[in-house]
């Protein structure tokens, strides 16, 4: 039962760990934003012919202009901590810049880095700052952890499945005697199996019952011990729990494993 | 009366070029009690699993109720042993279980609804009278009480033939003739019996016709 539940329980954390990523590569590209940097004292007239040649892209959404004020008051309230920092300096170091929502599914086009590129030569603007690069991080990061886990989880299943054939085994050999007056009273073939069968179906589906007990126990504590002392990384590690689907998907594997597990060893061990 | 049980030069062997049966032919009536006799080893044991079809002989035919049963799959056997009660020797008790639950287990296996098989349990182990017995494990039963319970369980599904093997083994006379006079009742009420003994004591109290082997050969159909 522990190995059964350890490696439902592995590919349960990896599924929960890649559900995260996927939610934050999701979020991430939902407020997929690209900000045009300007230059410093850039008249009124330049700025709204840069906002004009932005809003005439068909990738862009909503357009917005944010002041080198409302940039520093931005970072005050993002980063507390460093506003001695800035006070230090004297001056407002932010320039004045113009972010640009892309719209949806735009940004997995190919067309918005020739676009970006084509903004870096607009004059005015001083740089461009495109956080596509998270996204797609985000995204291979979420895809690398369920291949991971479910590598792991596969390796640990397959090691569950003969755990399961041996203890149905050792069931049947234990109950030979029994077995052997079935088969002489008239008992059918199905008679005689269906507990042996029903017998690892209940291992594997407890055995995943228990794990999703677990990974739901390890998601509400595991934050609370690492508490803000993990900062950005806490997003990254507060898992959010399985969808109902990939629960059932879980029991449902863990039933199909006991149901293979004990038919092999029936098969192998069970001569009715 | 037709024949229950037809063998025809059936032949048997487990390993060269020892014949544990050899060209035995015999036809047993519907409703007849015979014995098969013979010294240890002479085949009786291998003769009955033929007949049972735990064994399958090397050569020939055996024809139960006018049906050849070396030709039912083997996932279809279970229907043939509906049919017969089968004692052993070892009285292959389940010793896990209650005397209720071992007696039922042939009636368990056809489905039968608790309370009717709770009836058919009772009534058989009134018969063996050990119905006072019924809620008891095996291991605290003595060794006649436990041999009559693998008699209600050969018996509880009223099969059309009884098969029992040296099923007084190891009992006092007086244990040995109340068993065997269970089985003249079961047969009184229609069902074939077949008991492999080699208690010559029971052959001439109770024979009506004794089968002989010897080294795995028929050697006397006799009617006593």
């Amino acid at each position: 039962m522990t190995i059964i539940c350890l490696s439902f329980l592995i590919i349960g954390v990896f599924l929960s760990l890649s559900n995260n990523l996927q939610f934050l590569a999701r979020q991430l590209s939902e407020n997929l934003a690209v900000v045009f940097f300007l230059e410093k004292g850039l008249s009124p007239s330049d700025t709204e012919a840069v906002m004009r040649t932005i809003r005439s892209s068909p990738h862009v959404g909503q357009v917005r202009y944010v002041t080198p004020q409302e940039a520093l008051r931005r970072f005050r309230q993002r980063f507390p901590q460093l506003q001695e920092v800035v006070a230090g300096l004297g001056l407002n170091p932010f320039p004045p810049s113009v972010e640009a929502v892309l719209k949806d599914k735009t940004a997995e086009s190919a067309d918005v880095l020739s676009f970006i590129d084509s903004m870096r030569r607009v004059k005015g603007i001083e740089d461009i700052q495109f956080n596509r690069d998270w996204v797609e991080r985000m995204r291979s990061l979420s895809r690398l952890a369920r291949a991971v886990g479910f590598f792991l989880g596969g390796i640990l299943v397959l090691a569950s499945f003969f755990i399961i054939s041996n203890v149905i085994r050792l069931n049947v050999l234990a109950r030979k005697n029994e077995v052997e007056i079935l088969r002489l009273v008239g008992a059918s073939n199905v008679f005689i199996r269906v507990p042996f069968l029903m017998e690892g179906i209940a291992i594997g589906v407890l055995g995943s019952l228990l794990s999703l007990a677990l990974i739901y126990g390890v998601i509400r504590i595991f934050p609370v011990y690492l508490g803000s002392s993990l900062g950005v990384l806490q997003e990254i590690v507060n898992f959010r729990y399985l969808s109902v689907g990939q629960c059932l998907s879980l029991v449902a594997g863990g039933a199909v494993m006991g149901f293979l597990g004990s038919l092999s060893s029936l098969a192998r061990f069970l001569k009715i | 009366m037709a024949d229950m049980i037809e063998l025809y030069h059936i032949w048997k062997q487990y390993q060269k070029p020892v014949w544990a049966l050899s060209d035995i032919t015999l036809q047993v009536k519907k409703g007849e009690f015979c014995f098969v006799s013979g010294p240890s080893g002479s085949g009786k044991t291998t003769l009955l699993k033929t007949i049972f079809r735990e064994l399958v002989p090397t050569h020939g035919q055996i024809i139960i109720a006018g049906k050849n049963i070396l030709r039912i799959p083997g996932s279809r056997i279970y229907q043939l042993r509906r049919q017969m009660g089968i004692v052993f020797q070892d009285f292959r008790l389940i010793f896990h279980k209650r005397v209720f639950d071992n007696v039922g287990v042939p009636l368990q296996v056809l489905g039968m609804p608790r309370k009717e098989m709770r009836r058919r349990v009772f009534n058989t182990l009134r018969m063996v009278n050990l119905h006072h017995k019924i809620w008891e494990f095996p291991a605290s039963l003595s060794y006649g009480e436990q041999q009559r319970v693998a008699i209600a369980r050969a018996v509880v599904n009223n099969p059309r033939i009884i098969l029992a093997d040296e099923p007084t083994g190891n009992l006092d006379t007086e244990l040995a003739f109340e068993i065997i006079g269970l089985f003249k009742e079961i047969n009184r009420h229609g069902a074939t019996v077949i008991i492999c003994t080699h208690d010559k004591e029971i052959i001439r109290r109770f024979a009506e016709r004794v089968l002989f082997l010897h080294s795995g050969k028929l050697i006397g159909k006799e009617a006593v």
